[in-house]
């Protein structure tokens, strides 16, 4: 007793939180008791001087929150709340009193009693307007902890606790308290019995409608609008009594709301409309529509309108749902009925601009409940279908087929949106639900848009419809699909002069049939296009043939990605490669210019070849497993065409006759390098996506072909080879169209995976060979950079595991000084080996390979050197870009942020070099590799250093090469992504960048087109990343010399300058 | 916004089929997907004809609805003639009593202002007999002190620049 006491007194002198805590701990241990701290409070308590007053009950109150639970007995809670309840009055002792009860509300000893006597003292004395925030916060905990806690206490209270908690509310402004006061509300309304003070409740709720609050910046309570209207809306949703007041205040914040006001209310009535019920929202259909409508057909933004076609769809679904579906004619009454009505009276001009909201408004009936759609289904079809074949408005069949079309489209989204869960017990209902809504009318719209297809104009809309028929589930029969997809080959065969503008929506529809079911397409549309190409290409001067034989090539490709339909493509397409490429001997006609048709059948050949290699390209990016398979279906015949073209074409003459010579010529179109590059393309491909297993049984028989010349077992096919004949592709003597076959060879090795071991007996100096070979053997670019990729790719994968330190050590010593650092040989074929330098580089480098950095040191050398300097340069930023040879893939070994280190590593040597103007070739070469290293490698790895190349760069924009200016700008132009005023990194340049831009975009000053492009896209760019009063002293010449670059003599120059000017005009000072 | 509306329902015309491009580019060349050299540096002069200018204005917004000239068919490319120096513009007003044809006229002007060479002389009329007052109308758009004076006006500049800010669509959809 004696140490309560002392503690109380030093508590009310210096208030001290460990007092507390003492205190505290001696109750618990049972030393002292709340009694005994009362007692000390005493005279505290009723001291006639406010102050102490209030720190003697802010004491017991701090004490109380503090204290376990099961120390304060029935009895005490009992006194204590009495002796608050009574505090209450004292205008000193509100706050600490206010915080006791807090703490004693939440008591499970608090009883019915205790409660009321607290809510009738606080109903009485606690007048809010003249308490501070933080005291109002009290007020509302205690009553949330009431509502939470004593819930029947205060329905029993009935009206006396309504209208206390409505004086407590009433006027309350602050956010913190009023979300709060939002969920005690929402829990009143709900669950209280309300309906004698409906209005009041009202008042307090609707009186906040619409929340225009908007948090102060750095908001530390971290209270968003959304939050509280988030709360506001589940009050003012809570009770269907709210209805009938309700209606007009929302009507007319819409009305005259903004914006953000307007789409609040929208939101709102849509969550409030199903709570206040079918009835009510049936009395006000009318006012409701009335001012919905005006949201739609006069919307202030896409957003709301959007939110009034929803809240007009909820309004629907709320007056409809309690419809039964009365059997066969469900004769709609009420708004839909009306609404239909209205729109489809508008729909009679389908043509003008009101037509599209009230085409919009019925696709959303479509998305209510499953009476509404069939009656909108039923109206709106017809009256489409009626006017589309009214003479008298055949002009406008166009938009009526667009109306009828999203229609299509929205009866089909309706259709996942309505079906509920399976689960429907009454028989016959599940069934009809899964029919489509459409069903009915499949037989009209198909008409309809049969016909819509025949005219080009009305062709669009009628195939967006035609797609929207094709993908709704169930609607078609594999008949009918079989007709659409007979219609559009109608459409497909007529010529392709009208269809240019409607072809893609063409191979959409039908890549959407060939999902439903392939038959139709395989069996129609395929003989159909394959029917139009031509065994022979057309003549050269034949441009619309030509054009159409690539349309139909582009269509197949687009078409034929399923696994199906790809087996066919295949088939037919190798088929005609074999016809073109080896004709039978009475094909050939004397006439023609020999020359001439080898270039044209190489050409035809190529785009073939094309087609498959993009089909196949697109089916390998989507993983589908049937690749595989074409290892033995379409590389054997490929490699048979290929080396029986070049086996024939470099055949010794035989009796040297003119037919046989110009047999052999006609021969030779399957050696054109294109040719052979394309079908390396499609083996690695198909070489890619082979697992281990198969890819190591077939790298034993590629790697016998290449080095032994036992092709037998990769060539299979049409041509007959004799089959004891051998491919020496790495032999000095071999005729350069069979060396070029090390393309086909290369195609296949570079994909493997690093498991596969390259069957030779020593990779060391099969790679070395296959280098000198590179340079010293190999005649054309074709057969160099296979044979570079080829030593690169295996060099990448097999360096460690093969132990390749032997064939790097020599590549170090001699070939560098041999081949590169050699005066002595000619600059080309120095220019060549830098290439090789650079693959070997990169297939080190990718990896992280210690020996790379030394390869990479090495080109620095060159950088003095007069012929190849700049292509040393240049190779020092290419190591470090992406190529599509040595690429994850391909399955390289490539190791995450090389090009960062790599980049780490040399750009501070590089800008050294660049800064140093006592060696200027070498610093002109350093300009060069900065660009290039720039280009080559993301832009996360320079940016930190950025701010200092800019200089550099500035100056590599004066360079005479075209080629590097135009990678300059583009670095410019990389750089600017993400710029912004605000801190832009080019601010302190930008009047010299736009001297320079508007140098490089003048057509007498700069002949490349893509400089000129380029440079006038930075324009464009400048005003919207630097300041404008940085810029507004060039404002003027800039304008006056883009107006030279309007004057381009090319289109697409005149295009950018055009845009680049417009962003000027546009760029002002902020205010 | 204006508090008349001249016409509150004006038809809305899809936009004219793109042009052939495509297969232009595709008779360009045999050789498919094969860079060519020549593609850069040809010097064939591409001169500016009736489809350039089209685009120029095709997308410029009508000051009183949300749809382009294009699709209200206020302008279109046959309406546009070229004679060597000398552009004619013509342009359709969507009803007789517009009051917008004025501004109307003076953002086509002043978007061709910006967008072409200076050695052009541009003539901008409307239909003949599409408005009331043509006449007047092709007065006031052909006077230059008056389009100058008009443009000193920061509302009105305010207004043009409206209607204007998409105009480098040419004609192609809004980017999402």
């Amino acid at each position: 007793m004696e140490s309560t006491e002392r503690l109380i007194r030093t508590w009310i002198a210096t208030e001290k939180d460990e007092d507390i805590k003492e205190i505290v701990s001696e109750i618990s241990a049972d030393k002292t008791n709340l009694v005994n701290v009362v007692k000390g409070l005493g005279e505290y308590l009723t001291a006639d001087e406010e102050d102490l007053r209030r720190k003697g009950v802010e004491f017991l109150s701090l004490i109380l929150a503090s204290l376990p639970p099961d120390k304060i007995n029935k009895q005490s809670t009992r006194v204590l709340s009495t002796f608050y309840a009574g505090k209450l009055e004292d205008s000193g002792t509100i706050i600490p009193a206010l915080k006791g009860i807090q703490t004693l509300v939440k008591l499970p000893t608090c009883g019915t009693l205790e409660v009321q006597s607290i809510l009738r003292s606080m109903f009485l004395h606690a007048k809010m307007k003249a308490l501070v925030q933080s005291v109002r916060f009290v007020v509302f905990s205690i009553l949330d902890s009431l509502v939470a806690n004593q819930r029947d206490v205060l329905k029993a209270m009935g009206k006396e606790f309504l209208d206390g908690y409505v004086l407590l509310v009433d006027g309350e402004k602050d956010p913190r308290n009023l979300i709060v006061a939002f969920a005690i509300a929402r829990v009143i309304l709900i669950e209280f019995d309300i309906h004698e003070r409906v209005e009041t409740l009202f008042n307090i709720t609707f009186c906040y409608f619409p929340i225009t609050f908007r948090p102060p910046p750095n908001d530390p309570y971290g209270i968003t609008t959304d939050d509280l209207r988030a709360a506001l809306r589940g009050c003012l949703s809570a009770t269907p009594y709210f209805g009938s007041l309700a209606i007009p205040v929302f009507l007319e914040k819409l009305l005259a709301g903004t914006r953000a006001t307007k789409r609040d209310a929208l939101q709102t009535m849509g969550v409030c409309l199903p709570v206040y019920g079918s009835a009510l929202a049936r009395a006000e259909a009318r006012k409701l529509w009335n001012s919905l409508k005006l949201e739609i057909f006069q919307p202030t933004d896409s957003v709301n309108e959007e939110e009034a076609l929803r809240t007009t769809q909820i309004l629907v679904k709320t007056i409809h749902e309690t419809d039964e579906p009365t059997g066969d004619d469900a004769e709609i009454q009420g708004l839909a009925r009306e609404v239909c009505e209205e729109c489809i009276g508008i729909l009679k001009e389908p043509e003008k601009s009101q037509a599209k909201p009230a085409a919009k408004i019925l696709c959303a009936f479509m998305s209510t409940t499953p009476s509404v759609a069939k009656y909108t289904i039923s109206q709106a079809i017809p009256h489409l279908v009626k006017l589309f074949f009214d003479p008298d408005e055949a002009g406008n069949r166009m938009p009526v087929l667009t109306v009828l079309s999203e229609f299509i489209t929205a009866a089909r989204e309706s259709l996942s949106k309505l079906s509920p869960l399976p689960a429907q017990t009454e028989d016959g209902m599940e069934m009809e639900l899964t029919v489509p809504p459409l069903t009915p009318h499949k037989d009209e719209v198909l008409g309809v848009l049969m016909v819509g297809l025949k005219t080009a104009s009305s062709r669009r809309p009628a195939l967006a419809g035609l797609q929207g028929v094709v993908t709704t589930e169930n609607l078609l029969t594999d008949e009918e699909l079989t007709f659409v997809v007979h219609n559009i080959n109608e459409i497909l065969g007529a010529g392709s002069d009208d269809l240019d503008d409607a072809s893609d929506a063409v191979l959409d529809l039908l890549s959407a049939v060939a999902k439903v079911n392939t038959r139709p397409v395989e069996e129609q549309t395929l003989p159909l296009l394959f029917r139009s190409l031509p065994d022979t290409p057309p003549a050269s001067d034949a441009i619309s043939e030509r054009v159409k034989i690539l349309n139909v090539l582009s269509t197949l490709e687009t078409l034929c990605v399923q696994a199906q339909l790809f087996e066919t493509l295949v088939i037919r397409l190798t088929t005609k490669l074999d016809l073109i490429c080896v004709p039978s001997s009475s094909f050939l006609t004397g006439s023609s210019a020999m020359e001439d048709e080898v270039e044209l059948h190489a050409a035809y050949a190529h785009w073939i070849l094309n087609t498959l290699a993009k089909t196949l390209r697109k089916k390998v990016d989507k993983g589908d497993p049937d690749v595989v398979k074409y290892i033995d279906r379409l590389i054997p015949g490929i490699f048979n065409l290929f080396v029986f073209a070049a086996f024939s074409a470099s055949d010794e003459e035989v009796g040297g006759r003119v037919e046989e010579e110009r047999w052999r010529k006609r021969l030779g179109v399957a050696t054109d390098p294109r040719l052979v590059k394309k079908a390396g393309e499609i083996i690695t491909l198909v070489l890619q996506v082979l697992p281990l297993v198969k890819q190591e049984s077939y790298a034993v028989a590629l790697y016998d072909a290449l080095i032994e010349g036992n092709i037998k077992s990769i060539v299979e096919g049409h041509q007959k080879i004799p089959s004891d004949r051998k491919l020496l592709v790495f032999s000095d003597t071999t005729p350069t169209v069979q060396k070029n076959l090390v393309a086909l060879f290369a195609a296949a090795i570079t994909p493997l995976r690093k498991e596969v071991r390259p069957v030779v007996s020593e990779v060391n100096s099969f790679l070395d060979k296959v280098l000198w070979w590179s340079l010293g053997t190999a005649d054309s670019e074709l057969q160099r950079d296979a044979a570079l990729e080829l030593v690169s790719s295996v060099l990448n994968k097999r360096v460690d595991t093969d132990g390749l330190d032997t064939f790097l050590g020599t590549t170090l010593s001699v070939f560098w000084d041999r081949k590169i650092n050699s005066v002595g040989v000619s600059a080309e074929r120095r220019r060549n080996a830098i290439k090789a330098w650079k693959w070997i580089s990169k297939a080190l480098l990718i990896r992280n390979h210690p020996m790379a950095l030394e390869f990479t040191d090495r080109l620095f050398e060159a950088f003095g050197d007069e012929a190849v300097g700049w292509d040393a340069a240049k190779a020092v930023g290419e190591v470090a870009g992406t190529d599509d040879v040595l690429t994850k893939k391909h399955h390289a070994v490539i190791r995450i942020l090389y090009a960062q280190k790599y980049v780490n590593r040399v750009l501070p040597r590089i800008i050294a070099g660049a800064k140093d103007s006592t060696k200027p070739r070498e610093q002109t070469a350093s300009l060069v590799a900065l660009t290039s290293l720039i280009t080559s490698v993301p832009k996360a790895a320079y940016q930190h250093e950025l701010p200092g190349l800019i200089p550099l760069l500035l100056r590599g924009l004066e360079l005479p090469d075209a080629n590097i200016r135009w990678n300059v700008i583009d670095t410019f132009l990389a750089a600017a992504e993400g710029d912004s005023p605000e801190h832009s990194l080019v601010a302190s340049h930008a009047p010299t960048l736009a001297t320079l831009m508007l140098k490089n975009s003048n057509v007498e000053e700069m002949p490349s087109l893509r400089v000129r492009i380029s440079a006038l896209k930075y324009l464009q760019k400048l005003p919207s990343i630097v300041r404008y009063d940085i810029l507004h002293p060039s404002k003027s010449t800039v304008l006056k010399e883009l107006a030279k670059a309007l004057d381009d003599p090319k289109r697409a120059v005149r295009k950018e300058a055009v845009d680049a000017r417009t962003a000027w005009f546009r760029y002002h000072g902020s205010a | 916004m204006p508090t008349e509306v001249f016409n509150p329902n004006p038809v809305v015309f899809s936009p004219a089929k793109t042009l052939g491009r495509k297969s232009e580019l595709l008779a360009h060349s045999l050789w498919i997907d094969e860079p060519t050299s020549s593609d850069d540096e040809t010097d064939n002069v591409e001169l500016i004809d009736q489809d350039e200018v089209f685009d120029l204005i095709r997308s410029i917004y009508d000051p009183e609805h949300p749809n382009s000239l294009e699709e209200l068919r206020v302008v279109s490319a046959p309406q546009v003639s070229i004679d060597q120096n000398r552009i004619t513009v013509e342009f359709t007003p969507t009803v007789p009593h517009c009051g917008m044809s004025t501004l109307i006229g003076l953002c086509i002007r002043v978007r061709l202002l910006r967008s072409l060479p200076n050695r052009f002389k541009v003539d901008l009329f409307v239909k003949p007999g599409s408005h009331q007052s043509e006449h007047a109308v092709n007065k006031q758009l052909n006077d230059k002190e008056r389009v100058a004076a008009a443009l000193e006006n920061p509302v009105l500049l305010d207004t043009v620049e409206q209607c204007l800010r998409d105009a480098g669509r040419r004609g192609q959809p809004v980017e999402a």
